[in-house]
């Protein structure tokens, strides 16, 4: 189910919901959750089964129990637009969560910082941590191996009978780890990986090495 | 004036022409001023515009003996036409005739193409007769006041009825008119249809299920036949013709005489695509025909357009390559020769393309056919046969569209807002609607008003309000904008602009086409090599290059089915080039051409016989090929090969890959597949027919394809605005997404089982499917085994269009896959 692999001597733990868990520093990494997409969408017209915004929360809650981590780092696109009712939702999460909260914020979060420092939730543009540097948007710096999202990646794979199918992914270069896109209304971005990257697919609650 | 002086004024003006009317003519003037309302069958060319139009006319002279001197203001007609190319012509006619009798009358159009101002003005005052597209009525209907507007209509006339009938278009036709008959008293409602096979049927979608109007309405079918020959260019060499492929290039040069032999000639082509490489593979090997031919297409800008049409009626240039978007028009301008690339895939399609040809009386049309592939003659032969037997296909009216019906039902709302009291009577007198349920339609008034038929606490969904007094509308002016940009049935991915960075329109392309390149590169449009020099909010800006590239604008969903009836005559042609040589000589040149090729398939596998069910299995590269031969055509294809592919994976996980024309279809499939376990387990039987192809249907892509439209047409993809900067992206998603979304949360939601009801009603005819599966079960099966490919299975193998089923878990599948990388 889960894939664990070694980065810098540290251990990290890939989990199907598109979340990494950071075994030496006990933190959980989750990148574009969109919270918020599918009210927003309502909002202005567009009848997706509301149902579906409470997806994310219960994978939300389900991951956080799985791993007991001291830290949730969200990097970054938590909110997909302005605030709207599901925020409230939010704030029921962040109290029922014991870990600490943490933002790095994206493109999309667009919601005021002090409204999630009421909440007790960090927001800042990057972390430096150990030798790792986690971002929203993929970061090439000397300021460590980063770890990133906003890029949604995906690849395709092929196969004999002309097989086709894409699948969402952890995309792993030499120096960064883009996650996959955590959010269950969100698309990906498909990528064609070069020959020394490292690909793990979501597939069916299993997280795959397909580059190997 | 009675009646009888009317028509006499205009026989007169007939005679003032030197024309004479038609019967046809005569009988519709007739019934139109007797208040019927009616069908009219007649072709292209046959001046039926002048069988309508008269007769409004005439009607505005009795109700205003006056008119000479005093005009009455109002909207006296409005003329629907399927393609806006067709306007100006009618509206030219129509001016022409109005202007003679010194009536008074203004004809004016509005289209997607006409300019804000000239909008703005018609808001102010209605031209006498509007000529219009459904989406701009609809468009009407969505603005403020309509009620008003239409309140002097004495008619409306839908041309070319026949071409939307089939479509969503035709039930935004219905929606439309149901809200005419009760706003507009005196109205009478008139179509205009070629010839169909379900003509009586056309005429009842046309006129809804209210007996008022059923009982008081006629049809009317003008006799003129036109004759048609066909010739079909028969490759030199048959021995180096390809089997497969769509582009017919091969044949290029033997145009070419053809059209230097005539004053002006229109190459119809079936894409858009092969429209542009026709026109720049013409030019490549005959520079000398450069400024003397052109290219028409839907997506070329509005004034090449206009200009390439214009060019046709005055004979000045020597060629146009075009697309279906001048099968219809240009009532008046009959070209000298039309040829006609690739199989047309309907013989009413086909009959109308050769209608455009050489109207002088008494001689026939003519169309020349050139196949793209060998086994197209064996298609050109049926279709000779077709147009001898005077064959033509039925049109199936869609029902219980209730995506169109949403958006019509928040077309109102935006307007003047609704009573769902008055529009449900309204509704439930077209076709399309005559069999909804109270409870479906309480589940669109939900739909639009909270968004769900569940209510969930913190939503914040709004479209459709409705106030204290039970009124239905939209108050958000940027719903109602949003709204307004959404109107029509026609889904296309979201196009781009392509302009010269020095300025000037070219036209628009889908922007998944342009997304793929980076400034600097090449490709061809509209007949012209340009380079991406920038995407600036969603327009491309381009320059013209020098330089040779092979990348040709390509479109989405280009490929049209091959009907029913064709296929049967088909299935009959076969069995003539199955005799022995001797007697294949002496008949058709099509067949007699295709010798060779039927010798090859004897040779490597066989050529079935009439009461033989020929399978033939290979090996390739690719995997194992199994490939079926029913020759049913290719919607009952595409539904035996999903029904046994199945079936099939009932027995055991296998993933098969489906491929499907006219003649067969075939599973691909990277395990081996032995048919004997098929034939064993009697998996061709038609019990559980209905069952099995339901869940089959789960595995396909079918209906999820299908839903992409629908979840377009019913407003829940918002396509973006056109030709603005204004951000759409945080509004944007897929239908795939939505898709899956319902599936997972709302599997019981209308929308989404209407993607399952269309690909059942439309694509896959379970009727016709059974039949078909009976004849096989009667058949003599024949396995070969064969060492490669043959003729007949190639097209198909090809075929890069293609559904998949699989009973294997996705996690298994991957790992025998492997990844794409960089090249």
């Amino acid at each position: 189910m889960i894939e664990t692999i070694e980065i810098n001597n540290n251990i990290f733990q890939l989990h199907p919901s598109g979340a990494i868990y950071w075994v030496t520093n006990k933190m959980l990494l989750i990148a574009d959750v969109h919270l918020g997409k599918v009210l927003h969408f309502r909002k202005y017209g567009a009848a997706i089964p509301a149902s579906a915004a409470y997806k994310n929360f219960e994978t939300l809650t389900e991951v956080v129990n799985h791993f007991e981590p001291n830290t949730v780092c969200f990097l970054g696109d938590l909110f997909h637009s302005t605030l709207n009712k599901e925020w409230r939702e939010f704030e029921k999460w962040v109290e029922y969560c014991k870990a600490k909260v943490i933002l790095v914020s994206g493109n999309h979060d667009v919601i005021p910082q002090y409204l999630y420092e009421n909440l007790g939730v960090e927001v800042i543009d990057e972390l430096v941590l150990n030798d790792f540097h986690l971002t929203h948007h993929p970061s090439e710096t000397d300021k460590g191996f980063n770890f990133c999202g906003h890029v949604h990646p995906g690849i395709r794979m092929k196969g004999m009978g002309r097989q086709f199918v894409k699948l969402p992914c952890f995309y792993k270069t030499k120096n960064q780890l883009i996650l996959p896109a955590f959010g269950n209304f969100t698309g990906k971005y498909i990528l064609t990986p070069s020959s020394n990257d490292e690909v793990f697919v979501i597939v069916e609650g299993e997280v795959i090495c397909v580059s190997r | 004036m009675n009646n009888k002086q009317l028509i006499s004024l205009t026989t007169s003006w007939f005679q003032s022409k030197s024309w004479t009317p038609f019967p046809f003519q005569k009988q519709t003037w007739k019934a139109f001023l007797d208040g019927k309302h009616g069908l009219l069958n007649a072709p292209t060319g046959s001046g039926k515009t002048y069988a309508l139009w008269v007769p409004i006319v005439l009607q505005y002279l009795k109700e205003n003996p006056d008119y000479k001197t005093k005009h009455t203001k109002g909207i006296k007609a409005i003329w629907i036409t399927p393609l806006r190319a067709l306007s100006v012509e009618i509206q030219q006619s129509a001016q022409q005739f109005a202007d003679d009798l010194g009536t008074g009358m203004t004809v004016g159009i509005r289209t997607g193409d006409t300019s804000q101002s000239e909008r703005a003005k018609q808001k102010r005052q209605m031209p006498d007769l509007l000529i219009t597209t459904p989406e701009s009525l609809m468009l009407l209907l969505a603005s403020k006041g309509y009620e008003k507007t239409f309140k002097t209509l004495t008619a409306v006339v839908v041309d070319e009825w026949h071409e939307l009938l089939g479509s969503k278009r035709g039930v935004q036709m219905e929606l439309a008119l149901s809200r005419l008959k009760t706003v507009s008293p005196n109205l009478r409602i008139w179509g205009i249809s070629a010839t169909i096979g379900n003509l009586e049927e056309a005429q009842d979608v046309l006129l809804g299920m209210d007996s008022d109007f059923r009982k008081n309405s006629v049809l009317i079918k003008a006799k003129e036949k036109s004759k048609i020959q066909v010739r079909s260019i028969i490759p030199k060499k048959m021995e180096t013709f390809p089997w497969s492929g769509h582009l017919g290039l091969h044949l290029l040069e033997e145009i070419v005489p053809i059209i230097k032999s005539s004053k002006t000639t229109i190459i119809f082509t079936n894409t858009r695509r092969q429209c542009e490489i026709w026109f720049q593979k013409l030019l490549e090997k005959h520079p000398e025909f450069a400024g003397e031919i052109a290219m028409h297409h839907g997506s070329i800008g509005k004034d090449t357009r206009l200009w390439v049409e214009q060019a046709i009626r005055n004979e000045s240039l020597l060629a146009v390559v075009a697309t279906s978007s001048l099968d219809l028009g240009v009532d008046f301008a009959p070209v000298e020769t039309v040829i006609q690339i690739g199989g047309p895939k309907g013989i009413a399609k086909f009959l109308q393309r050769a209608g455009r040809s050489n109207h002088r009386p008494g001689e026939p049309s003519v169309i020349y056919f050139l196949p793209t592939h060998a086994l197209e003659l064996l298609e050109a032969s049926a279709l000779k046969k077709a147009v001898k037997d005077e064959v033509v296909e039925d049109r199936t009216p869609y029902l219980l569209s209730f995506d169109v019906l949403i958006q019509y039902l928040v077309t109102l709302a935006v307007s003047d807002g609704f009573f769902p009291k008055d529009i449900y009577s309204e509704i439930k007198k077209t076709f399309c609607f005559q069999g909804i349920t109270e409870e479906q339609w309480n589940w669109c008034l939900n739909f639009i008003t909270v968004g769900t038929q569940s209510l969930q606490a913190y939503d914040e969904y709004k479209k459709v309000e409705v106030t204290p007094e039970g009124l239905f509308k939209v108050e958000s002016r940027r719903i109602a904008m949003m709204h307004r940009l959404s109107i029509g049935t026609i889904v296309s991915d979201s196009m781009m602009l392509v302009k010269y960075v020095s300025g000037g329109f070219i036209g628009t392309i889908e922007e998944w086409f342009i997304s793929k390149m980076k400034p600097g590169d090449t490709f061809v449009f509209a007949g012209r090599t340009l380079e991406l020099v920038r995407i600036r909010q969603m327009q491309a800006q381009v320059r013209r290059s020098n330089k040779r590239t092979n990348n040709i604008v390509s479109f989405m969903g280009g490929r049209l089915p091959l009907s029913s009836q064709m296929s049967k005559i088909l299935r009959e042609e076969m069995q003539s080039a199955r005799l022995p040589e001797a007697n294949r000589k002496q008949s058709i040149p099509e067949l007699k051409a295709l010798g060779h090729i039927f010798e090859r398939q004897e040779r490597e596998s066989i050529v079935p016989g009439e009461n033989e069910f020929l399978i033939e299995t290979f090996k390739t590269r690719e995997g194992y090929h199994s490939l079926f031969y029913p020759f049913e055509g290719r919607f009952v294809h595409e539904a035996m090969s999903s029904l046994l592919a199945y079936r099939i994976s009932l027995l055991s996980p296998i993933t098969f890959s489906l491929a499907y024309n006219d003649y067969g279809f075939e599973l691909l499939s990277d395990q081996f597949l032995d048919i004997q376990t098929i034939l064993d387990n009697n998996l061709f039987t038609d019990e559980y027919l209905y069952d099995d192809l339901y869940k089959s249907l789960n595995s396909t892509e079918l209906a999820r394809r299908k839903f992409r439209d629908i979840a377009v047409i019913s407003g829940m993809v918002f396509q973006g605005y056109p030709n603005k900067a204004v951000k759409t992206k945080h509004l944007q998603s897929n239908s795939q997404l939505l898709f899956d979304v319902f599936r997972d949360y709302e599997p019981d939601n209308l929308l989404y089982l209407q993607a399952y009801r269309e690909t059942f009603e439309h694509q896959l005819e379970e009727g016709r499917l059974r039949k078909a599966l009976e004849r096989i079960n009667s058949q003599e099966i024949v396995w070969k085994q064969c060492e490669k490919a043959t003729p007949f299975s190639f097209p198909i193998i090809t075929d890069r269009l293609r559904e998949k089923l699989s009973s294997e878990k996705l996690a298994d599948r991957i790992k025998r896959m492997t990844l794409q990388l960089e090249k």
